[in-house]
């Protein structure tokens, strides 16, 4: 119960939050501009984490250039499930995705050698007799902001403090960069398609095209947050991304309303108290039940939250509630 | 070689069982307007989404301005200046009336995403464009709804809409699938003016289904009767009404102006 009244949990709160918002982004893009429905898009994430703590522990590779491969490969990850299923029909590349990012997941679960398997980044074996640590250049970066936060914040301030910094930036810069492209004629079209492909075809919209911009752009944008939460938890596991973590910004998109950037950062924010908030849930009626039954307890939680949310305002924080009703 | 700027030679599509167009041949001649009639179920729409790639022959060629079109996509159709209209309409609700036509413009540097980079490049042919549109919403009368959401519109108003973004594209050659259905005879009227203003301006060639013959007899050069996925009758607009097969298949003892 006294982690509650600690500043660093909800300074971890919120960094969480920052992460899941930058993920939840590249959701927006894809189906909140383009109704492109992925359910896959944690797979995106793995990529460019795992290539990320690959290159840098077993290769010893330059943190910058292997962040940069790691958002690379979640991009031709987004290509590639892209070329493969977006000609189909919206509903086939749905499953596809998911399809798409638990094969992800199992190869990393089950490429020892590579990913380190089921034990994660702490079993892939390191360059020389180094530490498998991919975090020392970010920790250089966390530790100079967090000496130069101390003067102001006093003992509060900590590597999480500068992390949650650094992450919202980040969070502010990409916000501000995709609610520029949404004001583009590309986004235009690409929300033209959301609703029928005949007429954008019609006017020489290669409607295709547009729709695999979208999941690259959108993927681009997860693998920026794959590289995020790998900083964060340190030490990658296979567990770190399974489908539910998909579905969380799913939840933190409908919330916001999917057609605005705008609510974004305050339903991530929303979210992420939820979801961390509920782990306090000790008392009574809660205490009848033991700590893992209280875990699924807090999914249902804020499923139910959720629910009655929907029904007060189906259109999300922000959405505007016009779209909802045309026909 | 010749003035056609569209031949259809022999084309068939079936949809299971139902032969929609089964070996249709007909050529339009540039700057003509051309309209095809016939009862309901003849394959017109049907040959519209053939001409416009929407949907692919099973057999026959297509040739627009002496290139086989049959197998491009549908943007790659429209790139060459064929563009078309939906019957009863299609428009984007979500987006704003004035936004559905900007989707009409053509080579909008925006629309690539390289030139996110280039804003000024951009707004300058986004502001173009949108005077355009503008203008062409107030051609068609749907100026004051600029703004809304193209969902509100009424089914006229959207046939409207639909005639104006096509118009947008600024194409070589424009398929109208029943244009006038629906809308009021003094727009009727005003719309043909500036289809007639389009023709000898920028010698535009329509071909256009229409279901009402006084219209058709009146902007025609030439008249396409369809039924049962052929063409069974093509000639001058006084012709088709001396042809048998015509009267029983679509004409019955209707006369024209009688
Ligand atoms: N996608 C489709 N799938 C199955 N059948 C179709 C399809 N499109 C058209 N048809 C059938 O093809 C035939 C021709 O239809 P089409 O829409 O071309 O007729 P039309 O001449 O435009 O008629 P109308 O004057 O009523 O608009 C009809 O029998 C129709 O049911
Ligand atoms: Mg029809």
């Amino acid at each position: 119960m006294t982690a509650i009244l600690q500043p660093g949990f909800w300074v971890f709160i919120l960094t969480m939050s920052g992460i899941y918002g930058i993920f939840t982004l590249g959701l927006q893009v894809q189906y909140g501009v383009g109704g492109i429905l992925n359910f896959g898009h944690v797979g995106m994430m793995a990529l460019s984490s795992y290539t990320m703590a690959i290159l840098v522990i077993a290769h010893g590779f330059n943190f910058w250039i292997a962040a940069a491969s790691g958002v690379a490969v979640a991009a031709l990850g987004g290509a590639f499930l892209g070329l493969t299923t977006l000609r189909l029909r919206g509903d086939y590349f749905s499953i596809v995705s998911i399809a798409f990012s638990e094969i992800v997941r199992y190869v990393i679960f089950n490429s020892d050698g590579l990913t380190g398997g089921s034990q994660g980044s702490l079993a892939i074996m390191p360059i020389g007799d180094a530490y498998p640590s991919y975090t020392d250049t970010w920790d250089t970066i966390l530790y100079w902001i967090r000496d130069h936060l101390t003067p102001i914040f006093g003992e509060v301030a900590d590597r999480d403090m500068a992390m949650g910094i650094l992450v919202w930036i980040t969070l502010g810069i990409l916000l501000f960069i995709v609610s520029r492209v949404e004001r583009t004629s590309w986004a235009r079209v690409l929300r033209a398609t959301r609703e029928d492909d005949d007429v954008p075809s019609a006017l020489g919209k290669n409607v295709f095209r547009f729709r695999l911009q979208a999941v690259i752009i959108g993927s681009i944008i997860g693998g920026i947050a794959g590289i995020y939460w790998a900083l964060q938890v340190t030490l990658l596991s296979p567990d770190d991304f399974l489908t539910i973590v998909t579905f969380y910004a799913w939840m933190i998109l409908i919330l916001s309303g999917a057609t605005k950037v705008k609510g974004l950062a305050i339903a991530a924010i929303f979210f992420g108290f939820l979801y961390g908030g509920t782990r306090f849930f000790t008392f009574w009626p809660f205490s009848v039940f033991d700590a893992s039954q209280r875990s699924y307890m807090r999914i249902m939680i804020i499923g139910i939250v959720l629910i009655v949310l929907m029904i007060r305002r189906p259109q999300g924080i922000f959405g505007k509630r016009e779209e909802m009703v045309l026909e | 070689m010749n003035n056609l700027i569209l031949e259809v030679n022999d084309v068939a599509v079936a949809f299971g069982g139902v032969k929609a167009v089964n070996g249709a041949t007909m050529s339009v001649e540039v700057g003509s307007v051309t309209s095809v009639i016939g009862p309901n179920g003849a394959g017109k729409t049907t040959l519209f989404n053939l001409i416009s790639g929407a949907i692919k022959p099973d057999s026959g060629t297509i040739l627009f301005q002496g290139f086989e079109i049959q197998k491009l996509l549908p943007h790659k159709i429209a790139d060459r200046g064929i563009v078309r209209t939906f019957q009863g309409a299609k428009v984007i609700k979500r987006l704003s009336v004035l936004e559905n036509l900007m989707l009409g413009a053509q080579n909008n540097p925006g629309d690539n995403l390289i030139n996110f980079f280039n804003p000024r490049a951009r707004n300058a042919f986004e502001k173009q464009a949108r005077e355009r549109a503008m203008a062409l919403l107030k051609q068609v009368g749907i100026e004051r709804f600029a703004n809304d959401y193209a969902g509100i519109l009424s089914g006229g108003q959207r046939k409207l809409l639909d005639l104006a973004r096509a118009l947008m594209a600024e194409p070589v050659m424009l398929l109208l699938d029943e244009p006038f259905a629906g809308v009021n005879p003094t727009l009727v009227e005003k719309l043909l003016e500036v289809l007639h203003a389009l023709r000898t301006e920028h010698h535009l060639t329509f071909l256009l289904v229409e279901h009402d013959l006084e219209t058709v007899m009146n902007i025609s050069d030439r008249v396409v009767v369809m039924a049962e996925g052929r063409v069974i009758a093509d000639g001058l607009p006084n012709s088709i009404y001396e042809n048998q097969a015509v009267v029983d298949a679509y004409l019955g003892t209707r006369k024209l102006n009688s």
